[in-house]
This record gives structure tokens, sequence and C-alpha cells, in this order.
């Protein structure tokens, strides 16, 4: 049983979730871990949150609340709304940087702040690291790539059962070397963000 | 770069999604004919075929709806290729007349239909088990748990389907459809060439002299399919005890987690059923032998606890039956590890864990929600702000199926009910009928060719009272931009066969048509005011292309991107702000110290607002 390890992760539409996803899947699986992953969209798409999971050692594609090892949050306001997936002294990795729902990003509603968030989410979790991911992104070269940054502090926290040279390999195993190239930038950027 | 989806050597492994492992499936079988009409959770398996067209070795058609794809596919295998039709859960009932008559005239050259059921409605309007049409039209049916065995089962029941000559359904759920999990490949069967239709009336002509002796041999085959599920290597018994565990589809993978999770694997006996009908009965009574009592783990209706409990009566095996009647698994919406663990426990007398949630006891701060929206530049949003400016709370929006269903939230208010596919025309005429209210129906280019002709045909020929406006969005938005039959552009080129909406709906008899570009939204309103001075069936045609198709298809560059120039919070009392802020709610829109701005990065340069308020105007922006 200690072999499993599950992550939730989520987003909002369009940041590129499931990319990341798929990416950390055929990473595990390049070192030959029985991996499983799942997303849920279709109505996602169009600004709404994209939830994906990725098991390791399990069956089931799905997490339950109270179940996830890992949460990776590319939005902060996703990250507090998935918390409850987060069992306790899990690992929370999220980004700082806001997309207000248009509620919000209209004045109709207020969110909470990012330091709000912070707190809560340290008040749950065993360790956590926020960064500024669409920064890291932009830095790299695409604002997308900001996801494969949180990966990249995702494995120099250790959290993963392999390393970033392998998450680099798989990088640029599938995807085009000039995509490829602003992504292993992303993935260093990330990897150079925990303390 | 070639897919390994259609030339990955045998023995490869690859993570696939369960979509792209059913279409690696078929590849194996050696498809011959594919037609679907998309929708989620099916689509990337068409999808996926269309796009590898170029280099596979099958046909492939979206047909305009699922009745129309099982149909077309029902015509090809008579003619002896082997078929995939794909369709979500409820396109099936849509297809229900074909499939029914089908498993009597049977499928000469093999037929598979894909039924991609949603527990959980992630994406649909209803949670119905298609497990059922199984039962009903006399198929077998296969139900995978992983991607493996998505690959695996649509091979089988391709290949299986070829060999009895009948159609087989392969019934999926939403979280089968969408994991991604490490696929084996095996060596793909190379088929002859469809040999032609040969004539036997007696086989293929349903009249009543020949539908009775069809139906029989449709019951024989299903008893000859029951003892290919007793063996079949989907069906396998593990562990030992006086509980018994029987799932199937995804419930197998809660149950294996389960297992792992509550220390009883090997302590329960399982029966993993993934050729679930016809039910393997003496598998099934062997299984249940020295049982004391017996869990069924399978989502939605009870079908195999009812089929089971029938079993041990008629059998006359006593033992404890748990399932979802009365409990303790629900009927409804999806299982997870956690649901299937705790009812283990509970029948096993083991202790529940101590909560083992993060967010423990807090209660639920509610946070501001993200739903899906229409995009910015989203053309419906255009139409829909029009309308409302003439009608506002006066008529009730009949709506429909695809991206414009999201009209539904405020500030929009433009879809006060909905049943199903192309209702929006029917539902909307009885609903103008009964009582005379004034009703404006809202239907898409791809639900009108599904099935919004018929019932605009009705409205014709019944004198009905509807305006009904099609939203013309030149593709199949919602689930992909897919194709469909009035589209100019697909993703792989020109549509060289196109229907035009105009005169069809001229054909009908229907004269008080208009067609606008809703961006236009002086030329719109215009013509819906004039639209709502006439009475009977009129058609407004609201044509724009979707901005995310246009910029893929079309390679449209915006140059323009809306700023806003003046104070703009909300309406003014002097008129010199349009409120655009909280009429229109496009996404790119936001509040910075109290003034209304718009984030050119979001903002696709449609220009809607600037014909709301004087205050917004247009800027060179980066063309994207």
């Amino acid at each position: 049983m200690s072999t499993k390890l599950r992550i939730f992760m989520t987003g909002v539409g369009g940041q590129g979730t499931l990319t990341a996803t798929t990416l950390l899947a055929r990473a595990a699986l390049s070192v030959g871990l029985p991996v499983t992953s799942g997303e849920i969209h279709g109505m996602a798409q169009r600004g709404g949150v994209v939830e994906s999971t990725l098991l390791i050692g399990c069956k089931s594609p799905k997490i339950g609340p109270g179940e996830a090892d890992i949460l990776l949050g590319f939005e902060p306001l996703e990250t507090l709304r998935a918390l409850h997936y987060l069992k306790p002294g899990g690992v929370v990795l999220s980004s700082s940087e806001t997309m207000p729902p248009p509620s919000v990003a209209t004045g109709k509603e207020t969110a909470p702040s990012v330091d709000d968030i912070r707190a809560k989410v340290a008040a749950k979790c065993g360790s956590s690291c926020f960064l500024p991911v669409r920064s890291l992104g932009v830095q790299a070269g695409a604002v997308q790539s900001g996801n494969i940054a949180l990966l990249g502090a995702l494995c120099a926290m250790g959290a993963l059962p392999f390393g970033k040279d392998v998450l680099a390999q798989t990088i640029r195993a599938t995807m085009k070397p000039k995509v490829a190239e602003i992504n292993l930038k992303a993935l260093d950027l990330g990897a150079a963000c925990p303390a | 770069m070639a897919s390994p989806l259609i030339s990955g050597a045998p023995g490869e492994t690859h993570l696939l999604l369960g979509n792209e492992a059913i279409v690696r499936g078929a590849v194996e079988a050696g498809i011959q004919f594919v037609s679907c009409y998309p929708g989620t959770p099916s689509s990337e398996v068409p999808d996926t075929f269309f796009r590898l067209s170029p280099e596979g070795a099958y046909t492939f058609e979206y047909s305009v709806n699922e009745k129309v794809a099982l149909e077309v596919s029902g015509g090809a295998t008579l003619a002896g290729a082997l078929c995939l039709v794909t369709m979500k859960h409820v396109g099936v009932n849509v297809a229900a007349d074909p499939l029914l008559t089908l498993t009597y005239t049977g499928a000469p050259g093999g037929l598979v239909l894909l039924s991609a059921d949603d527990p959980g409605c992630h994406s649909s309007q209803n949670e119905q088990d298609n497990r059922i049409y199984a039962r009903l039209a006399g198929m077998p049916c296969f139900e995978p748990s992983s991607a493996q065995e998505a690959k695996d089962m649509a091979r089988a029941a391709l290949t299986l389907s070829r060999e009895i000559g009948a159609p087989a359904l392969l019934r999926t759920t939403t979280r089968v459809n969408h994991l991604r999990g490490p696929v084996t490949l095996a060596e793909p069967t190379v088929l002859p060439k469809p040999a032609g239709f040969k004539r036997d009336p007696s086989r293929f002509v349903p009249i009543p002299a020949f539908a009775r002796p069809m139906h029989l041999r449709q019951l024989e085959r299903l008893e000859n399919l029951r003892a290919l599920a007793e063996t079949s290597p989907f069906n396998a018994v593990s562990g030992a005890g006086k509980v018994g565990v029987i799932a199937s589809g995804i419930g197998r993978a809660y149950l294996a987690d389960a297992l792992d999770e509550t220390g009883l694997a090997g302590k329960l006996k399982v029966l993993d059923l993934g050729f679930t009908y016809p039910l393997p009965e003496k598998l099934i009574a062997s299984f249940m032998g020295g049982l004391e009592t017996l869990l069924i783990v399978e989502e939605l209706e009870p079908v195999l606890e009812t089929e089971i409990r029938a079993l041990a009566q008629k059998l006359g095996i006593n033992l404890k039956i748990l399932g979802k009647t009365p409990g303790p698994l629900p009927r409804f919406g999806e299982y997870d590890t956690a649901m299937v663990a705790a009812a283990l426990r509970a029948i096993m007398g083991q202790p529940e864990p101590e909560t083992a949630c993060a967010c423990g006891a807090d209660p639920v701060v509610p946070l501001p929600n993200r739903p899906p929206n229409l995009c910015a530049g989203c053309p419906h949003r255009a139409t829909y702000a029009a309308v409302r400016k003439v009608f506002g709370d006066s008529a009730i929006y009949s709506s429909d199926i695809g991206c414009y269903t999201l009209g539904l939230l405020p500030p929009l208010k433009a879809a006060d009910f909905l049943i199903c596919m192309g209702s929006s025309i029917s539902a909307g005429c009885g609903a103008a009928k009964a009582a005379g209210q004034t009703v404006v129906g809202f239907i898409g280019d791809s639900t009108f060719f599904h099935s919004g002709i018929t019932g605009l045909v009705n409205a014709v020929f019944n004198q009905h009272n509807i305006l009904v406006v099609i939203l013309d969005n030149r593709t199949t938005a919602m689930t992909g931009h897919q194709p469909n039959p009035g589209v100019d552009k697909t993703n792989l080129g020109d549509n060289p066969a196109r229907v035009d909406i105009e005169p069809l709906v001229r054909g009908i008899g229907i004269n008080q048509l208009r067609k606008v570009n809703p961006l236009n939204q002086k030329a719109t309103v215009a013509a819906i005011e004039e639209l709502k001075g006439l009475s009977g069936v009129r058609v407004l045609i609201a044509e724009e292309p979707c901005p995310l198709f246009a910029r893929r298809a079309y390679g449209q560059k915006r140059s323009q991107v809306a700023y806003v120039a003046g104070d703009c919070v909300s309406a003014a009392a002097d008129g010199s702000c349009g409120d655009c802020l909280n009429t229109l709610a496009c996404p790119a829109f936001y509040v910075e110290e109290g003034r209304m701005a718009i984030d050119p990065l979001l903002c696709s340069g449609c220009m809607l607002c600037l014909q709301f308020c004087k205050n917004i105007k247009a800027r060179k922006g980066d063309a994207k």
C-alpha cells in the first residue's frame, strides 16, 4: 500500500492542466510505474474548472475527498476549492497568481486573498509551496509552460517517485524541440523555487 | 508522424486515453466503417478516427444524428463491412428505433455500438443506464474498466459481433472514456474487403411473418452468447470466503482499490464481470455456492442485482444479496473507492476509519463559483443580448443542447427550459400553443441538422406560433468543432458538400425569415423587432463563426481590441453608459478601482460592446 500515490490537479479551462497531467503520466509510465490518470472536462472548456488526477499503484482513475497525497493547484482559488481532496499531512503546490472568475472580476463577489488561501492551506497540509506560475511561464517563454514550472517544484520537493531528469526526458520525447526548450526552462525555474 | 493507434507494433505499450484505446481496439479488429454523432464523453473516439482517416483503412463519417449513424452502419454491415457506431448515452435513445430491429435483422459484417454513459451527469442532461438497452435490444454487452480493457473489449466485441452476425454493445462510462493508462498493443487482424449485400428477404425484411422467426433466432442467439460469457476471459473469479462481491465496469477499479485499502484483498471472493450480458448464470451460480453474503458493485441501476436475485430465487440459493435495493450503495451518481470501501467494512464488521479528509470538520465556506461561460467574442452572446433587448422577460426561451445552453446564466438568462437535442422548436411550439405565451426557441446549427428540421416542418404543418433563432456558428462547438452538414471548413480542410440552412428553411415554406450577423447589433435588433411584429413560424438565422474555430480553421485574425475610454461601472443616469458590464457579462470585462476595464489578452475583438457604450473604443491590438 505504501507504493500508492495519488495526485489531484485542478485549474481553469485553457490553462493546460491536462497537458501537465499527461506529461506526468507519461513520465511515470516511462519508468515502469503502474499509472492511471483521469480527467473531467466537457463543460469545463469554457473558462470552467478542469480537474484531473494521476494515480500510481491504483486501478481507479478517481480521487475522493481526503485521498490525495499531493494537490497541484494551477490557480489559488481552485487550490482552496479542492483542498478537501487532500489527506492530512499531504503536500500542496499551488500557483500564487489569481485568475479571478467573472463574478469576482466584475466585483459582484469577493474571493479570499492569496494570503488567506496560503493560511488555510498551511493549516491543513504537511508542506506547501506557492509559486508565481504564470510569471515563471512568461519568463520561460510561454505563459502555459508555467504548469511545467509547478511540476519542477514538485520534483524539487522530492514528492515524486522519480526525478526531474525523467520529466525532462519525457518533455524532450513528446514535444516539438522549440516547445520542449521552453518547457525545460520552466521545469528548471520551478525546481529552483522550493526553499 | 504515424500514429501508434494505426501503425503501432504488437507488444508496444503506450499511454492511451480510454477513447483512444477503443480506436486501437477497433483497428486491431480490422475496422472498416465508422459512423457517429459526437457527444461527451464519446467524442474522442470519432474525432480520433476522423483525424487519422488519411492513414487508416476505414470509411468514416460524422452522421447528422445517432439514428442516422446507426442506420448508415446498419447498411454497411449488411454489405459486409465491420462497423463501429459511437455516441453518448442519450444518443442511443435517438438510435433506439434502428437498434431494436437491427438485432433481428442482424449484422453480417459485424457491428458494435459504443454507448458512452455519464453517471454523475458531468456533461449530460440525465444519467440513464444503457446496459438496459442490451436487455431491451437483445445484444451482448461488454463493460471495460481500464484503458487496456477498453482496447481489448472493443476488439473482442467487434470480433464476436462479426462471428455471430449480430450487433454487440460496448458500454463505457465517463471515467473509462476519460482515463489514461498503459495499453499494450496486439497484431491487427486483416479482413477481406466487404463482400457486398446478399439478397435474403426472410433474413433482412422484418415484415411480421419474417419478424416472428427473427425474434426466435435472436433469443436463441442470446442463449448461445450466454454459454460464451460463462467462459469469457473478461469474467474472472478470485479470492475466497463466505462473503462475495460481483462488480462490473469502473466499479471493478474502485473495488480493487477498496480491497487494498481495507486489507480485505484475498479475504473475500470476487467475481469481475466484463462480458456482462447475457449473464453467465452457471458461473454466477457456482460463485454464489457457499456464500452467506453477496455485494453487487455496479453504478446506476440495479441491473445485475435484480438479475442475480432472480437467478438465486430460480436456483433456490439462499444468501443475502446487497447492492442498492435498499443499500448500502446508491442508485444515482458515481461510485468511488471510499464508498466501496465503506460498504465492504460495513459487511465485514470493520470499524470506519477516522475522518481522513484534510478539510476536517471545517464548515465549508462558499467560494465564488467558476461556471463555464460563453467565451469572449462568442456570437451567441450578441444574439442573446439582442433578443433580450427586444423581448426581455416577456418571452419564454426554449433552449437546446450546445454551447448556447450556457446562456442560461444571468444576465443573458436565455434558457427557460430544455428537454433534449432538437426539442427547442417542437417543445417551444407546444408551450406556445397551450396557453398562448410568446416563445422564442434557440437552436444551434448542428442541433438543427440533428433533429431541429423535423420540429420546424411540424411547426409549419401544425401552424404553430414561434420565433426560432438558429444560432449558426459554422461548427459543432460544444463537443470540439466537429463538422456538420452546414460547415464550410473542417479540421481537415474544406467541406465540399455544404447544406445551406437558409434555402432549406425556405424550402419548408417559411418566408418570414431574416438572416443577420449578430455582431451587428443594430441590424439584429431590427430583424428581431420585425419578426416580433409577425405571427406564425418565424426564423432568424444568426450566422457568425465561433471565434475559437474561426481562428483555427479560417486563420482569422482580429487586429483590434476594445478598451474603456471613459468612466464605466454601471448604467449612468444620463444614459452615457451602456451598462455592458451587467448586460453582456463578457469574460474579458473586469472592474479595477471601481472602474470597468477590458483585458486586452482576453478580448477577441468582436466589438460587440462598442455598440452598447460610447465609452468603449477600439484600438490596435496584438493580432492573435
